[in-house]
């Protein structure tokens, strides 16, 4: 009842005011008194027309109700054109009403279709068309960059020497900025909190051109090393951990055991670069400090005018002078050998990635899902037409001008998709909340998608456009001669009427054929990702990460007496099997690379050795996360403990740099630059096994980085002496026996018993982490997959329907037929025959189309042709099957009547 | 306000006006009382019915009164005004008209 009400102010606000109460108890005791499923249902249907109808003479009807008045004084009660166009309303749903069936069929055809095009849109809308909420972000682009020599095409990112290059000589930008994203430890009121923490130069702010929300952001000064620390808060941290209290501004805040002033607040949209920053520090770099370290990433805003290719062509010629920039810095030289490239992408796609494809694929998906459902409810229309033939042909003959007809129709057809409208509405909302919560996290802006005027705007232009051409279709057939004539009772229908009926229904096919295909490659391409194997066992283990204050924490024999005073108290825990730490998981970016020395190989100057990833584990770390050991042994927790100079490398890493050679017992070294005076040394490390490749970015990575896993007390302390990972921060694994995030409260236990100043951050199993690399496929796998279902189970009905309406129009011939002592079989046949050659004329134009459009799906598949002729022939096989069940049963029922029942149906 | 000449009432208001006749009653007596007067020929919805309702008391041919004390207090009764007896009346009479003709042609059975 509170529906009622609710609908009822939204609808009809004046009439809720007054008699709001009253209308809800008379509802009530109606709704008491139907008993049954079919009166109730009854009574949903009408007050919910009437709601409508409510609605249109609430905002039209005033008129309506003062003509009236004044037609009390005239004579003649002329109706005036609105009160004609209300009647014609009142009628219209009266007639609706009255063909329950046909009317809940079509609004809820309608409703789906609008529903699912409009979350689609919305979410297209925001994502795909206006993903960056920058001023003029158009004019953004990434520093990217990639090596011709390293064979690395783009991803390197690149490096602050480079940067200051950019900045001050480039001509075709105004502003550049680099950033990187790490993690800080939060110690507010005695409780530490993990926070994902942006550094970024204070040019960022000049770049993306979005002040603060409160008080300001980074100056120059705080950009320079030595220079004062402050902190921009996110809006929702700002929010939830500080109560949004504006005296922040000017407090210090404790990152890491370090007081930081608070400078500023960003506004609620603010996510650069992605949503879940919690706070922004500032970059303390200089060009003094030489070319530094590929790692960064860039963002540069162009000039007003100039194009992406100027601004190529002018960094690529100023990466050509690098060396010259920074004569003391051989890591300069080095790098231009390896021929860099600049890749020079706008920051919308650096953003999107191939996000965008997918989204367009299923809005386009959902289009046709649209069409189908037109198409069904154009057929449900024709069929309602059919049968009120004669009262049309009077109206026609009577004289009743094709306006007066077709406003007769388009009541109907607009009082359907008002209503189909107002589902799909409700449908869409529904539909854009799982989206929202399901979407994968890398759909920008997904947090923000709503339901707005625009996509409102757009159920209206969908329903409105839906309700004319339903509305005309009536009016598409001949004269009204013709009209009566059809009408006569006649034993069979004109080939004309079925014509129409047999494109609409060939054309629903093709287009679920179209569906059918593309959701059943994504399966494929879905099952083919899931086959990889991601060279770790993800099943039953846990996953956290716990940061270190620098502070308190400084020497690497401390960080690895805590690190392994933390997995010990894991793997003494009920239900823990091993337990052991990594400085950085698979599947994930971000972590140390190097180019790594092998001894005895000679680098001649200005070229750089094979790079590899780089990660500092714990003992037992291959044993826990399931990773095969190819040749020779894991690491250990007595390497750990002794400190021994032992590595494992990769498969790849040992194809690449060793290739026939059995890698056990040489020994490399992670490159290092030269010590002011010009001297280099190197820590050799040696190799005392081969572990399986693991993957960095994605499931399917054509080609695994080379990596080189060490002992976790070889790691970097805080000051960083050499090129190594930093066990500042560490992600410790569990592989368990009982469901891995039960053991959740327990290893907080653990961690707080060694420091209750550590925080736990990012709890996940190794699961979630590998079904978050194939996020985006799952998501446009399932709602194609969904698309494609919606429109098969429409299509099944349009056929369904279709045969049942020519079977119930041929009910007297088959009546004669079967009197004559034709054959029910051949009755049954023939009828099926009818449906299916439709059927293989849609599926025919399906199958083309679907190749056709293969193109455009091919970039989202993996591992399958987009023209895999078993998908095909599969698909088409399914949907001729339905179709001649669809055929089949209407055929049969028409088959087993009795002939005398048959004839006399007329 | 409807002093002229009273319009001719919609076939929904003269059952409601009719259905007023035995005194003051609410919303859902008076959509029950359409329902069984017209044989199930009106059966309006309850939006329907308190759109006619309103439409007639801003034409004053009913108008609000209290209810019982011990009714629901949600509920909302109505009466019959001077106007609207005379409203009901005129269309009985128009209707009475109609019949008299019907017989005088032999449309419909004489009185018994």
């Amino acid at each position: 009842m509170s529906i009622y009400r609710r609908l009822l102010r939204i609808a009809a606000p004046a009439l809720a005011r007054e008699y709001g109460p009253a209308m809800e108890e008379t509802l009530a005791t109606r709704w008491r008194e139907a008993r049954g499923v079919s009166p109730r249902t009854r009574i949903v249907m009408r007050e919910l027309l009437m709601l409508i109808a409510l609605a249109w003479s609430e905002r039209f009807g005033s008129r309506v109700r003062a003509q009236r008045r004044q037609q009390r004084l005239v004579e003649h009660s002329k109706a005036g054109a609105m009160d004609t166009l209300g009647q014609e309303l009142r009628q219209a749903a009266r007639r609706l009403l009255r063909a329950p069936a046909f009317t809940v069929a079509s609004v809820l055809t309608l409703g789906l279709a609008i529903g699912a095009n409009t979350a689609i849109f919305a979410l297209v809308q925001r994502v795909v068309v206006n993903p960056l909420p920058y001023p003029e972000s158009d004019r953004l682009i990434e520093l990217d960059h990639g090596s011709v020599t390293m064979k690395v095409a783009s991803g390197m990112s690149t490096t602050p020497g480079i940067y200051f290059i950019y900045r001050d000589r480039a001509r075709s930008i105004e502003s550049a900025a680099v950033y990187s994203v790490g993690a800080r430890t939060l110690i507010e009121r005695g409780e530490p909190e993990r926070l994902r923490a942006a550094f970024a130069t204070p040019s960022l702010g000049a770049v993306l051109r979005v002040p603060p929300a409160l008080g300001r952001w980074f100056t120059e000064e705080e950009g320079t090393p030595g220079g004062p620390l402050a902190a921009v808060l996110s809006h929702s941290l700002w929010t939830w951990r500080f109560n949004g209290d504006r005296s922040i501004i000017g407090r210090g805040i404790v990152l890491d055991g370090v007081s930081i002033d608070v400078i500023g607040v960003m506004p609620a949209g603010f996510a650069f670069p992605d949503p879940r920053i919690d706070v922004w520090l500032p970059t303390q770099i200089s060009r003094a400090q030489g070319f530094g370290f590929f790692g960064p990433q860039g963002v540069a805003r162009l000039r007003d005018g100039v194009s992406l290719d100027t601004a190529r062509a002018e960094f690529q010629g100023l990466l050509a002078g690098i060396a010259d920039a920074y004569p003391d810095d051989p890591k300069a030289t080095a790098n231009v050998r390896t021929k860099l490239t600049f890749v020079g992408r706008t920051l919308k796609d650096a953003t999107l990635g191939n996000v965008t494809r997918g989204l367009w694929l299923i809005l386009a998906a959902v289009g046709v899902v649209l069409f189908v459902a037109c198409a069904n409810v154009a057929n449900l229309f024709l069929v309602r037409t059919e049968l009120r033939q004669r009262e049309v042909a009077i109206r026609r003959a009577l004289g009743a001008a094709r306006l007066g007809l077709g406003r007769y129709f388009f009541t109907e057809s607009f009082l359907l998709a008002g209503a189909g409208g107002a589902i799909g509405l409700s449908i869409a909302w529904a539909a854009l909340r799982v989206l929202v919560q399901a979407g994968p996290t890398n759909l920008p802006r997904l947090h923000e998608v709503r339901l707005d005027a625009i996509s409102v705007a757009y159920v209206a232009a969908v329903s409105i456009v839906a309700a004319l051409v339903f509305g005309s279709i009536p009016l598409w057939r001949g004269t009204a001669a013709g009209a009566l004539h059809d009408s006569g009772r006649g034993n069979t229908t004109s080939r004309q009427r079925h014509y129409v009926r047999h494109l609409l229904l060939g054309a629903q096919v093709a287009m679920a054929l179209v569906l059918l295909v593309a959701s059943a490659l994504m399966v494929r391409s879905f099952q083919n990702l899931h086959a990889i194997d991601p060279g770790f066992n993800p099943d039953s283990t846990l996953s956290f990460n716990i940061g270190l204050p620098r502070t308190k924490y400084i020497t690497i024999d401390q960080m690895a007496t805590v690190h392994n005073g933390i997995v010990d108290r894991l793997a003494a825990l009920p239900g823990v099997e091993s337990a052991s730490a990594t400085t950085c998981l698979p599947l994930s970016m971000g972590c140390n690379a190097n180019s790594m020395r092998v001894e005895g190989e000679e680098y001649p100057h200005g070229t750089l050795p094979p790079l590899s990833l780089m990660r500092a584990v714990g003992g037992g770390y291959f044993e826990t996360m399931g990773m095969r050991i190819v040749r020779g042994r894991a690491i250990t927790r007595a390497d750990v403990d002794r400190k021994e100079p032992v590595v494992v490398i990769s498969q790849k890493f040992a194809n690449i740099a060793f290739k026939d050679v059995d890698p056990i017992g040489r020994r490399i070294a992670s490159n290092q630059p030269p010590k002011p005076d010009g001297s280099v040394t190197f820590e050799w490390w040696t190799i005392v096994g081969v572990v399986v490749d693991t993957p960095m970015r994605a499931l399917n990575e054509p080609d695994p980085m080379p990596m080189t896993f060490m002992p976790l007390s070889l790691a970097n302390g805080v000051d960083l002496t050499r090129i190594a990972p930093t066990a500042l921060q560490m992600n410790f694994v569990v592989r368990t026996s009982t469901p891995p995030l039960s053991i959740g409260p327990l290893a907080r236990e653990a961690v707080r018993a060694i420091d209750a100043d550590l925080a736990i951050a990012q709890f996940t199993t190794l699961q979630a982490l590998v079904d978050r690399a194939s996020a985006q496929m799952t998501f446009t796998m399932v709602l194609l997959a969904a698309a494609a279902s919606i429109s098969l189970v429409l299509g099944m009905i349009g056929i369904y329907g279709v045969t049942s309406y020519i079977v119930s129009q041929r009910t007297s011939e088959i009546g004669v037929r079967l009197a004559l002592g034709a054959e029910p079989a051949g009755i049954t046949s023939q009828i099926v025959k009818q449906g299916g050659k439709v059927t293989l004329a849609g599926i025919a134009v399906g199958l083309l189309a679907a190749s056709a459009g293969s193109r455009l799906i091919a970039s989202v598949l993996y591992g399958v042709s987009p023209r895999d002729p078993a998908i095909f022939a599969a698909m088409a096989t399914l949907l001729m099957l339905v179709a001649l069940v669809a055929c089949w049963i209407p055929a049969r029922r028409a088959a087993r009547l009795s002939p005398t029942i048959a004839l006399r149906a007329d | 306000m409807t002093s002229s000449k009273p319009a001719m009432l919609s076939d929904l208001a003269f059952h409601m006006l009719l259905a007023l006749g035995d005194g003051p009653s609410h919303g859902y007596a008076i959509g029950k009382a359409v329902e069984e007067q017209s044989g199930g020929r009106l059966d309006p919805t309850t939006g329907a019915l308190y759109q006619a309702l309103r439409r007639l008391t801003e034409d004053g041919l009913i108008a609000e009164v209290d209810g019982p004390k011990d009714a629901d207090s949600r509920r909302r009764y109505f009466t019959l005004t001077a106007s609207g007896r005379k409203a009901a009346a005129t269309e009985a009479g128009r209707l009475d008209a109609l019949v008299r003709t019907a017989r005088k042609r032999r449309l419909f059975p004489q009185r018994a």
